[in-house]
């Protein structure tokens, strides 16, 4: 069917007067040019927000610098962190310098949206909310709640919690999700502490035999040497994303495949380590 | 035969389509019980659209123990043209109040397009349209005879924000009540009307922000208001303070209420009562002024029991807050007691515990 002739016979146009025919023949070749000038001048849209980074050789990024080990500041009032070497890290695949500028975290994406800052880099939660407001890339830190236990230890699911402890802070996230577990019917017992840290001690030392927390108090204790691990993937998901505008296509693929790069080549691996310490 | 069949058919698809669908039956007449009568919460229906989750959140805060919600009736969604009233979402919001057997603190403010200059804040009521305003909560009155007895006007005009971001006021605020409250009590005398609901700041004289919330109530005194309302209404929140800490002018904290009180004893009001209509505590990660989750229950369960036992002047406590429709991806989502997909968070369960007479579970 790739003859014009056949086409032109399979749409019955022989069956139509010669006058007619010449007419939609015409229409044809008219909207076939439209077309084709349409798409010549009018390429993709400009990321606008790509640009200015390149003419201004640095990517301003929005955070709020108060969430150690993500961001802080130093004793010189700089900031540093997990975030801030992220965005490090991602702007050294540019070439691009890094300008971080401090905001406070429910102002955030606005600045982004009035385009004060290029990007936001704030242990960020995803908000499906936002996403017709602004780009989320790729996660890059699960900070949900994590069933967990002793490093040692048999506990491989959910389900193989019944008749077991499971220390939680008390009035916790990790409390509300012992508290459904249970209403579900997992006959778990719960074990309610006053601290993050108290409850950690608790599975260390054999008084729990499980531990609910969220993913960064996880991390802090892994990385201070605490014999545990976590078992499946977060019972509740907590992701922190990278937010840069819903318009900038070249950046938002720049950002994923640099946070891929990160991922692979153990970049990502390496900042964890520096911020919250080795796994044990 | 035929035709009346789809005649038939076609009234059951209108009557489908219809506003019906945003419905659900009432239920039976329920009642609240708890071990104090004082106890509330600031519920946050005025963006819940759906019937079945304004139901479901006003049976949760009385399973909960709390017979007292504060609720927010923003006057601009349902006066959008002068005159013209829509009390569809008003009317699901407190029958289903009236119906779990909670009594509604219905706060009034937010002005339509229609009473405020172009391009200005919904917070901004000009002074000639003071008596629009009082139309407003006048019909509110009207419409919800026997089902709501106590209005807050306005909230937190101690707070540029809240005052339409101009300089406050609170000779224009005192304005304000002394022409609306005649309007409210016209239409119904045994209408409580509160006044104040001032936001506990410490902001320094001349602050463009706001005016401290003891000054601003002497002020309010000074201007006359003690005519124009019944009842006190207070925000006090504790931030990173326990519940018993001492009051002190130069702090924010939840016994900060006692200082309110005494503004309101100084100036011979202590006949009045007064009602917390918003306070609590936050447990938000990286807030600032939070606590942590446990505190955040301790305090909050003691801070029912100090306005039971200790504060006699008080009506009712309403904590900030129950629910939200959706996340708000801040702090602000951890003042909650239930998440905005109904499953209850640690402390809803344990002030239910609290209600309940039982001991806490930590």
């Amino acid at each position: 069917m790739n003859n014009p002739a056949r086409l032109l016979a399979s749409l019955h146009l022989r069956a139509l007067p010669v006058r007619q025919r010449g007419l939609w023949l015409g229409i044809c070749v008219l909207a076939a040019i439209g077309g084709w000038l349409v798409v010549y001048y009018n390429p993709q849209p400009v990321d606008v927000t790509w640009q200015q980074m390149q003419e201004r050789g640095s990517w301003r990024v929005g955070m709020d610098p108060s969430f150690p080990p993500f961001e802080t500041l130093n004793a010189q009032g700089a900031p540093v962190g997990y975030d801030v070497d992220l965005a490090r890290e991602i702007a050294d695949q540019w070439g691009l310098e890094v300008e971080i500028v401090a905001i406070g975290f429910d102002s955030l994406l606005d600045a982004l949206q009035v385009q004060r800052v290029d990007a936001v880099i704030s242990a960020l939660p995803f908000d499906a909310r936002r996403t017709q407001d602004v780009f989320y890339s790729l996660p890059y830190f699960e900070a949900g709640i994590r069933l967990v236990v002793e490093a040692e230890a048999e506990i491989a699911a959910v389900d193989e919690l019944a008749g077991r402890s499971v220390a939680v802070e008390w009035g916790s996230r990790g409390d509300a999700v012992a508290r459904r577990l249970q209403r579900d019917g997992v006959a778990l017992e719960r074990l309610t502490f006053q601290s993050p840290q108290e409850a950690i001690t608790a599975l260390v030392s054999g008084a729990s035999d499980a531990l609910l927390i969220d993913g960064v108090t996880l991390q802090l204790a892994q990385g201070k040497g605490q014999p545990i691990r976590p078992v499946g993937s977060a019972l509740e998901s907590d992701p922190y994303v990278i937010a840069v505008p819903i318009d900038a296509p070249e950046l938002q693929k720049a950002v994923n495949e640099s946070l891929e790069t990160l991922q692979q080549n153990g970049r990502l691996g390496l900042l964890q380590t520096i911020w919250f310490g080795r796994n044990p | 035969m035929l035709v009346g069949l789809l005649l038939l058919c076609s009234v059951l698809v209108l009557v489908y389509r219809l506003p019906v669908r945003n419905w659900v039956p009432l239920g039976p007449q329920r009642m609240v019980e708890t071990i104090n009568p004082k106890m509330g919460i600031h519920t946050r229906l005025t963006d819940e659209p759906e019937a079945a989750k304004i139901k479901r959140s006003l049976e949760m805060v009385r399973e909960m123990g709390a017979p007292w919600i504060v609720e927010y009736f923003p006057w601009a969604y349902y006066e959008p043209r002068a005159g013209q009233y829509d009390w569809a979402h008003p009317d699901l919001v407190i029958d289903h109040a009236n119906r779990q057997g909670l009594t509604v603190i219905a706060r009034l403010g937010y002005v339509p397009e229609w009473a405020r200059p172009a391009d200005s804040h919904p917070l901004y009521l000009p002074e000639e349209n003071y008596q629009a305003f009082g139309r407003f909560a006048a019909a509110f009155v009207q419409r919800y005879q026997g089902k709501i007895r106590y209005l807050i006007l306005w909230n937190e005009p101690n707070l540029s924000l809240e005052w339409g971001f101009r300089p406050v006021d609170p000779v224009a605020y005192v304005e304000m009540l002394r022409v609306v409250y005649p309007m409210v009590k016209a239409v119904n005398p045994t209408v409580m009307v509160l006044g104040g609901a001032l936001a506990p700041t410490l902001d320094p004289p001349e602050s463009e922000w706001g005016m401290n919330d003891l000054d601003f109530l002497q002020r309010m005194y000074d201007a006359g208001a003690a005519d124009y309302f019944d009842i006190l209404a207070i925000h006090t929140y504790g931030w990173g303070f326990d519940a018993d800490e001492p009051a002190d002018e130069s702090v924010i904290n939840f016994r900060r209420a006692e200082l309110l009180r005494e503004v309101m004893v100084r100036n011979g009001d202590s006949n009045k009562t007064a009602m917390i209509t918003e306070g609590g505590w936050n447990d938000h990660p990286r807030w600032t002024k939070a606590v942590r989750p446990s505190q955040r229950i301790h305090n909050s369960i003691r801070a029912y029991e100090i306005a039971q036992t200790e504060w006699p002047w008080l009506e009712s406590i309403s904590l900030w807050v129950f629910r939200f429709p959706w996340d708000q991806k801040s702090y602000q989502d951890n003042y909650t007691f239930v998440r905005s997909d109904f499953e209850p968070k640690a402390i809803y369960l344990e002030v239910q515990r609290y209600a309940q007479g039982l001991s806490h579970a930590q």
